[in-house]
């Protein structure tokens, strides 16, 4: 069984008390943490890291990617900092931040490209701003060593509640395009497989929740098992713990015995298999 | 109304809110969109790129022409609800008003008024008292596991507001107050629902970054004797989405209510909960929603508080989250904001 570890920011995660969210998101906080987190990861054999590319989590991975071989799975665009950037600064202001951000070559290919779209753009085409923006980030982390591009579920759910299958489908031609694998996170995952229908076959991965709680298994458990049991190499499991309410073995056997052969586990589920005090 | 049609739904107000709102009248079988309301040009390409599909109109009173829908979703700037409201029910249409409904008491009051004298459904988005684990914990006081309900303290923060900030939200008349109205809201009208009426207020807020107040600390004493505690602010970090939790006390144990997992601890066992520790996980809960627009903000809260207000059109019988509770909830605010400008406590009844 593959695994990888879910490395999206702190910040946005559940915790079971203020106290013990502002623990793990001052944790997360400093690099090296990010690094024993991925070594502790790398010790249960996760050989891949699913991360929103915040610059405090991109330079940290960076500097891991030096020392170990961990393959990267960008998740763009960072729609939680876009958001926070929209309000305070408007559409053309948010935009403009991130383009500033790029390195000159970067910078030319992406205004290139804008340049192309600018009449989607000036609109505000929901397609042609999400790919714009995921361009962008993935410009600017052009030192990552990235091997799959997945895109942020907060515009995935929007796009399948929608059924903007050419969202999806240009998504994957343009990772493609960049020698990357694409990838879906979604709590969807029929509603995905019917809006792809073959375009499915274009991702090498979608991560869903899969555990025997049928937690956030949406519409239902035997739905989404029937649809993981059909395609078991390219549905990977999420939330395999169920919220930190089951264990990591219990999980794991589960996605076994639904037929899955990937996993994306949460920092704490890892930090569960290790004995405590953990040194800090 | 035993209709099985699905119910003629329009959006005022193409912002954040009621793109959401569209998309899951679009997906929720229950219900059609059949137009929005927005005035800037160009929002009918904006949205048709995400796939909402209704014919946009400038003004409400073209959309009531051509769309004839059975209710409307007003998502429009707070301080418009009012106005927005009384232009839709020229038409008898069923109202969901997104939170806070208004800014003042006043027109909170005005809006209710006009749902009952036009006899149509009401309701208010205060989403996150449709997340499951917050429905258990209020049917668990409702069943009487903690006894004589004592005291409470809870907390709404989030990460949002770290600096100068510009916009409709940070104008008090224009939104109606800062994050006691916006963010806080959304436990007050869960504290509210559980302990009732409000009686008492007594309240400090700050603002130290934005125009409008980013803290607030909140007393609150309610008609049938429950006082407790409101600690809000929208400038804690390490929150990209609210953080909210409720403690409750009562003569028999207490409750503490998180995003995902009730801990009870009971003097004495109540029913089927033991005597002392037991926990209960959102994973236990039934589950019961078909599509998620928002796993980390909302989640399946959403596509429940559709379904409630649906029920509620077809069956003529007002869901727990009506406009009467959302008034309930519009005094607290504003007895928050009188007692923070006097310094003293505030009679709100």
């Amino acid at each position: 069984m593959e695994l990888a570890l879910d490395l999206s920011p702190p910040e946005s995660k559940h915790y079971r008390s203020w106290n013990e969210r502002l623990r793990y998101v001052a944790r997360y906080s400093q690099p090296e943490e990010i690094h024993v987190a991925c070594e502790m990861a790398r010790a249960v054999g996760v050989t891949s890291v699913m991360a929103v590319l915040d610059r405090r989590t991109e330079a940290a991975l960076r500097e891991f990617q030096i020392w170990r071989d961990l393959s990267v799975w960008a998740v763009v665009p960072n729609m939680y900092a876009f958001i926070r950037d929209l309000t305070d600064r408007g559409l053309v202001g948010a935009a403009l931040a991130r383009f500033l951000r790029l390195r000159p070559v970067a910078m030319v290919a992406t205004g290139m490209n804008a340049l192309r779209e600018l009449g989607p753009l000036a609109r505000s085409d929901f397609s042609a701003g999400a790919l714009w923006l995921a361009q962008m980030e993935l410009a600017a982390a052009q030192r990552l060593r990235i091997r799959r591009v997945f895109l942020h579920p907060q515009l995935t759910e929007i796009a399948l509640a929608g059924r903007v299958a050419g969202l999806f489908t240009e998504f994957a031609r343009r990772a493609r395009a960049l020698g990357l694998e694409a990838g879906l996170v979604t709590h969807n995952p029929v509603v995905a497989a019917e809006v792809l229908g073959a375009d499915l076959e274009n991702f090498a991965a979608i991560a869903a929740p899969c555990n025997s709680k049928g937690y956030k298994m949406l519409p239902d458990r035997a739905a989404c098992e029937s649809l993981f049991r059909s395609n078991p190499t390219r549905f990977w499991a999420l939330d395999v713990a169920a919220a930190e309410s089951l264990t990591l073995e219990a999980g794991l056997a589960h996605v076994r015995e639904v037929g899955l052969t990937g996993v994306v586990l949460d920092v704490r589920t890892v930090m569960g298999r290790f004995p405590r005090p953990y040194p800090r | 109304m035993a209709d099985s049609r699905p119910l003629r739904c329009a959006v005022i107000g193409a912002g954040r809110m009621g793109m959401v709102h569209g998309h899951l009248l679009q997906v929720y079988p229950g219900t059609e969109l059949v137009g929005f309301v927005d005035p800037q040009s160009g929002a009918h390409e904006r949205l048709a790129s995400q796939g909402l599909r209704a014919p946009v109109l400038a003004e409400v009173p073209e959309l009531l022409a051509a769309a004839q829908p059975e209710a409307v979703f007003i998502c429009t700037p707070t301080h418009t609800h009012l106005a927005v409201a009384r232009e839709c029910l020229v038409r008898p249409v069923h109202l969901f008003m997104e939170k806070p409904v208004a800014t003042s008491v006043a027109d909170a009051d005005a809006i209710l008024a006009l749902a009952r004298e036009h006899r149509v459904m009401h309701a208010a988005g205060y989403v996150y008292a449709h997340l499951p684990i917050v429905e258990e914990a209020h049917r668990l006081l409702a069943e009487g596991v903690l006894g004589e309900i004592l005291r409470f303290s809870a907390h709404a923060y989030i990460s949002e507001v770290f600096g100068p900030k510009s916009g409709w939200f940070f104008q008090r008349e224009l939104s109606g107050g800062g994050v006691v109205a916006n963010m806080g809201s959304h436990v007050l009208f869960i504290l509210g629902w559980m302990f009732g009426r409000i009686r008492r207020v007594m309240a400090t807020t700050r603002s130290h970054a934005s125009a409008v107040e980013d803290s607030a600390h909140a007393l609150l004493w309610f008609d049938g004797g429950v006082t407790g505690m409101l600690d809000t602010s929208w400038s804690m970090p390490g929150a990209q989405m609210l953080d909210y939790g409720i403690t409750i006390d009562g003569r028999q144990g207490t409750l503490v209510l998180g995003r995902e997992q009730i801990l009870l601890h009971l003097l004495r066992p109540m029913g089927d909960h033991p005597e002392g520790w037991s926990e209960i996980h959102a994973s236990d809960l039934p589950a019961d929603t078909a599509f998620d627009i928002s796993p980390h903000i909302g989640g399946e809260a959403f596509y429940r508080q559709l379904r409630v207000f649906e029920t509620a059109c077809r069956t003529g019988r007002l869901p727990f989250c009506s406009l009467d509770e959302a008034a309930n909830t519009q005094r607290m605010i504003e007895g928050i904001y009188a007692s923070a400008a006097s310094g003293q406590p505030v009679e709100v009844a």
